[in-house]
């Protein structure tokens, strides 16, 4: 049926047994492998920092358009930077319901 | 002479079908692969034993591969994902296809090496799919750290869902502008994959800047596998004819490219030898500017094993590269082996290399000695052979039967290798000599309307197509 030679069968023979230990390693490292834990990022990765950003990059911010850009400005210099996050709530058209959208991509460093 | 790849596969297939049917212990399974394995290695002279024993343990070999495909590691990045307000994560990783830009957003798969979740990081594997605002200076392979939320494919979306599971996407993440950063701009350096997907860059946009839209769209698909920009209503009028084939880039270009390389390295007065040399890695090249699809890897094996025959001094055989080209691509991917795109082709290819023959007999063709008579009849036995070997998966998956297809392939079938010969023309000159591709261009232009217009209105005829309900 197969008209193999002798040769051809010690290369299937070991061709399949080659095929079973690799299927069989990468089935065992999937299964049994534990997870790694590594050292975590910094919680403040990709935030904008409120003290340091100009329009264009405020403006990147979900929720923050051009006007609401430039009255986060104008209040940093009115107060000489921010100190805490909670102080742009002060400005017109930042109501709780924005600010808890926003504050996930902003900081104050 | 007898075709052993040919059994193996079919016994390879046949343990893929019943590890989806069935649910199998891997390690039972193993064993039992093993024991077999033994056997077969103490009874290797028996004549009679050994086949047996050789089938049983591919049939094992595809159970095993297909439970493997199945199985995801404890570190992949759907185990820490359970449901949407799984809140803010960060991924570092890189990105694993080239990123569609649309607007202000690009859409990339991404292949997470670290999770960062809470109040742990872990080390983790697996692609997600990423939607970004604000990145339009992305590449292939560039690391990324991204920032957003991650979540599984939404329940509803079954049908996405289990695409998306056949790409091996598990998770969707959502990132806003400012949330991404590159790892290492150093990373934006020399690699295969970034020259390949420059490479196909510079091919599209060489067929976009001397072809209108729609003719481009067209060609695009044909000669580089490009299908997005084809608009609805031809790659529609396609599957009305059964001619949607041609759109998909198939063995057939693999051929040509492999005759263009070997014809210009013959003109250079190389030897066979050194010819086929340079042609296996231009096929493969080629294989992976279309995105390896099924029948791209296919036609590539085929060709590499027809052209690896010589160098050994040994006849090839239809029937045995055909099955080589199938055991690659299930062992890689065993769940291909359900995908119609794998289905569709190998089962026109084993149509038309098993019926054809016998049909040229039965109607004595080779009788004809009228040229014209002899190409149309010969051309309607592959065409009846490919929609025989076909029609069962397309009035299966699409719920559509085309009588029209024989015919119209007869039409279709020579305009688009006339098409595509001109399409790899086009681009070769583009590349090469770019005051002569206007020529080719208008050649190519002309061609793919003339090929819409006969679609358009071979789908029209009475009878042409027969929706299933």
């Amino acid at each position: 049926m197969l008209n193999l030679t002798s040769e051809e069968r010690k290369v299937l023979i070991f061709l399949m047994g080659v095929a079973l230990v690799g299927v069989g390693t990468s089935f065992a490292v999937k299964v049994f492998a534990p997870v790694k834990s590594i050292a975590r990022l910094d919680d403040d990765f990709g935030k904008t920092d409120l003290n340091s950003a100009d329009i264009d990059l405020l403006k990147s911010v979900p929720g923050i358009g051009e006007k609401l850009a430039q009255r986060i400005v104008d209040l940093r210099y009115e107060r000489a930077g921010f100190s805490d996050l909670e102080q742009i709530k002060e400005i017109k058209g930042i109501t709780s319901g924005k600010f808890n959208k926003m504050k996930n991509y902003l900081v104050v460093r | 002479m007898g075709y052993p790849l040919v059994w193996i596969t079919a016994f390879f297939c046949a343990g893929i079908v019943f590890a989806r049917c069935f649910a199998i212990n891997f390690w039972l399974v193993l064993a039992l692969a093993a024991i077999v394995l033994f056997l077969g290695a103490i009874l290797i002279e028996r004549k009679g034993t050994f086949p047996i024993i050789l089938l049983a343990i591919s049939a094992l070999t595809g159970m095993l591969i297909f439970r493997n495909s199945q199985a995801l590691p404890k570190c992949h990045i759907s185990n820490f994902v359970y449901f949407k307000s799984n809140g803010f994560c960060a991924v570092f990783g890189t990105i694993d296809s080239q990123p569609e830009i649309k607007g202000d957003s690009a859409t990339f798969v991404f292949n997470a090496k670290e999770l960062h979740l809470r109040d742990s990081g872990y080390l983790c594997s697996g692609k997600i799919l990423v939607h970004a605002k604000g990145a339009k200076d992305l590449y292939c392979i560039e690391k990324l750290i991204l920032k957003g939320y991650l979540y599984p494919v939404p329940e509803p979306q079954q049908f996405r869902r289990d695409y998306l599971k056949e790409q091996g996407i598990y998770c969707i993440m959502r990132v806003d502008s400012g949330n991404m950063a590159l790892a290492r701009e150093a990373d934006r350096g020399f690699s295969f994959t970034r020259f390949i997907l420059s490479l196909k860059s510079k091919m599209l946009e060489i067929i976009n800047k001397y072809m209108p839209p729609i003719p481009a769209s067209v060609l695009e698909a044909m000669v580089l596998g490009e299908k997005k920009n084809i608009p609805r209503i031809i790659y529609d009028s396609m599957v009305k004819t059964g001619t949607v084939h041609i759109l998909v880039v198939s063995g057939f270009n693999v051929g040509i490219v492999i005759f263009i390389v070997t014809l210009f390295l013959k003109l250079l007065r190389l030897p066979r030898r050194a010819r086929f040399i340079v042609a296996i890695p231009c096929s493969i090249i080629y294989c992976l500017l279309t995105g390896a699809s099924t029948p791209v890897v296919r036609a590539t094996v085929m060709g590499i094993f027809f052209l690896a025959a010589y160098f050994i001094k040994r006849e090839p055989d239809i029937y045995n590269s055909l099955s080589l080209a199938a055991l690659f691509i299930l062992s890689i991917s065993p769940n291909q082996l359900f995908n119609i795109g794998f289905q569709l082709s190998f089962a026109s290819v084993i149509s038309i290399v098993y019926l054809y023959p016998k049909l040229k007999k039965a109607f004595r063709l080779d009788a004809l000695k009228n040229r014209f008579l002899n190409f149309l009849a010969e051309g309607s036995a592959v065409s009846l052979s490919a929609w025989v070997g076909t029609s069962g998966f397309i009035a299966y998956y699409f719920r559509i039967i085309s009588p029209v297809t024989i015919l119209a392939n007869l039409f279709i079938v020579p305009l688009a290798t006339f098409i595509t010969l001109c399409g790899i023309c086009l681009i070769f000159a583009g590349l090469i000599s770019p005051p002569l591709a206007p020529y080719f261009a208008s050649t190519s232009e002309l061609a793919v309307t003339l090929l819409v217009r006969l679609n358009l209105f071979l789908s029209s005829l009475p009878c042409a197509y027969y929706r299933l309900s």
